[in-house]
């Protein structure tokens, strides 16, 4: 059994379909990105799962069942979504506290849920002269206060600073690899969850757009080399023959996919062809990403 | 549901509006009674507010807490309102995803919340209105004024007016809105229908007039007798009322999406 199991989820708002037949799974043990640029349908799906919104249909279920249908939902998932979702003259510990005894846990897991993320010295100071950073923090301790097995997190990374977002890539990092969680983060920039995640899954327009493993996903794109010449024609079967995969972009442009930059120009040298470009592309997530995402 | 309850207590009582409006309620019955104390037998159009030293002047008096209903509804709106203003709807519904849980949680704290209301305003007319009799030469006397019945009175309506701003707060969502709906509610049509006996026969059906008969004021105080129902059908008439904005506090709520 999956620790997230979405199946055929759809969702409208009005006239606009937010979220449109998604399907897909988070095992224990991983770090699932779920990522799309804004207004993708990754914040209605959370919700979907969160039983905060009710889907038009399909199924959303946490170890199996309706979120509703847990008897101690804070017990087997945290969820950490919007950064400002806090009463500003309410303290940190008292946020925390609340949350405990409506779910029926001792007040002593708010102090050590704010030791785990690092708030224990703001412990008693009112949530209104809390930076972004500080309220991502104490939101994801209020996550932590069931010690929950699976881990749902919107945007975490917004507003923390370089800092912040590599403890948060160590700390969920912990949670999944060491601790056997199943994490789920969403996050419209990739470079915050690229060295995060283990899975990955694209969406756009409310569709899923793409999943599969990080290396899955990356080797698509990776190594190749844009080669421009003059010549481009007398070099292809050069650059093949010194190993090389070649794609003929258009006239002159070329692009090859097993060689380096230097070999391209050792077999440029050796041919004696001019070279007016050479250039490693952008490769790895990004270029995955946005070529999913961009024109749909 | 006790874990719910406590939790609902502890939202309010980590903020600082329930002293304020503690307060507030204070300050304005005890400028409610002044007047009536500097009122008491002075004639006006004929007619004239009981003297001090009579019992019907410490009815009027005591019961003059029950304006303080308003606070206690402004508390219940803002119970509500504030959890959509700030977003804490999230987490609440995602630690006790059965919402219908949640609302009777608020419910039920709302009518302790009212009930310590009424108790702190209770005490404040004692320590007022009882010297303010015995200081003009009347005798104060618990078993045979019908004081218990008035406070008892206050109690209910205290606690059911929570109830009603919890409703209320569900039904609009915002809080300014849910505030202003409740002020001008009690301030203007109520004191419309309840204050001028000639509307009665509409006043008395409403909250503010259900909350007068209930404790069964018949004393008139300059503008013609009033017209309440029996006490215990004005029991009937809050109670009712208070079912019915519990009803709409879980029926608005329980399906909602929450963006």
């Amino acid at each position: 059994m999956a620790a997230i199991e979405i199946r055929n989820l759809v969702k409208s708002f009005g006239p606009v379909k937010a979220v449109d037949g998604v399907s897909f799974s988070v095992e224990a043990g991983s770090v699932t990105g779920y990522l799309g640029p804004n207004g993708a349908g990754k914040t209605t799906t959370l919700r979907c799962l969160l039983g905060l919104v009710t889907p038009d249909s399909g199924e959303a279920l946490v170890n199996g069942e309706r979120y509703v249908a847990l008897s101690n939902p804070v017990a087997e998932i945290g969820a950490v979504l919007e950064a400002t979702s806090f009463h500003p003259g309410r303290t940190a510990r008292n946020h925390l506290r609340i949350l405990c005894t409506a779910a029926g846990l001792p007040d002593a897991r708010a102090d050590e849920a704010l030791e785990q993320v690092g708030l224990a010295d703001a412990a008693g100071k009112r949530v209104s002269g809390f930076s972004l950073g500080m309220r991502q923090r104490l939101a994801l301790a209020s996550a932590l206060l069931g010690q929950p097995r699976v881990y749902i997190l919107d945007e975490p990374a917004n507003g923390l600073d370089p800092a912040g977002i590599e403890w948060l890539r160590g700390f969920l990092r912990h949670l999944a690899h060491d601790q056997g969680a199943a994490v789920l983060v969403s996050s419209h920039v990739l470079a915050e969850v690229e060295r995060t995640v283990d899975n990955v899954v694209i969406i756009a327009k409310g569709r899923l757009v793409r999943q599969g493993s990080l290396a899955e996903l990356t080797s698509d794109g990776a190594d190749a080399v844009r080669v421009r010449a003059a010549q481009a024609a007398d070099l292809a079967p050069a650059l093949e023959a010194a190993g090389g995969v070649v794609e003929h972009v258009e006239d002159g442009l070329l692009r090859v996919r097993g060689l380096d930059p230097e070999a391209v120009g050792q077999v440029a040298l050796d041919r004696r062809v001019v070279l007016t470009e050479v250039a490693q592309e952008r490769s790895g997530l990004h270029k995955v990403f946005l070529d999913l995402t961009e024109g749909r | 549901m006790s874990g719910l309850v406590k939790a609902e207590l502890r939202k309010l009582f980590t903020t600082r509006l329930w002293w304020i409006m503690l307060l507030v309620m204070l300050v304005l019955v005890g400028v409610g009674l002044g007047f009536l104390i500097a009122f008491a037998g002075v004639e006006q159009n004929g007619s004239a507010l009981p003297a001090r030293d009579t019992a019907a002047w410490a009815e009027v008096a005591w019961s003059s807490a029950s304006s303080g209903g308003i606070f206690v509804m402004i508390l219940g709106v803002v119970m509500m309102t504030s959890e959509y203003r700030y977003q804490t709807i999230t987490g609440t519904f995602l630690t006790t995803p059965r919402r219908g849980l949640v609302i009777v949680a608020k419910v039920i704290a709302g009518l302790l919340v009212g009930a310590v209301f009424a108790l702190a305003v209770l005490i404040f007319q004692a320590i007022t209105v009882i010297p303010a009799v015995t200081l003009s030469g009347g005798e104060f006397s618990l078993s045979a004024s019908r004081i218990p019945q008035i406070s008892l009175g206050i109690l209910v309506t205290l606690a059911l007016y929570a109830v009603f701003g919890i409703g209320l707060g569900a039904l609009v969502r915002n809080q300014i809105a849910g505030i202003v709906a409740a002020v001008v509610w009690a301030y203007v049509i109520e004191s419309i229908f309840t204050g001028i006996p000639a509307l009665h026969s509409v006043g008395k059906w409403l909250p503010g007039g259900a909350a007068q008969a209930l404790m069964s004021i018949d004393v008139d105080t300059g503008l013609g007798r009033p017209e309440w129902l029996p006490a215990w059908a004005g029991a009937i008439v809050l109670v009712g009322y208070g079912l019915v904005f519990a009803a709409v506090a879980t029926a608005t709520t329980v399906r909602r999406d929450i963006t």
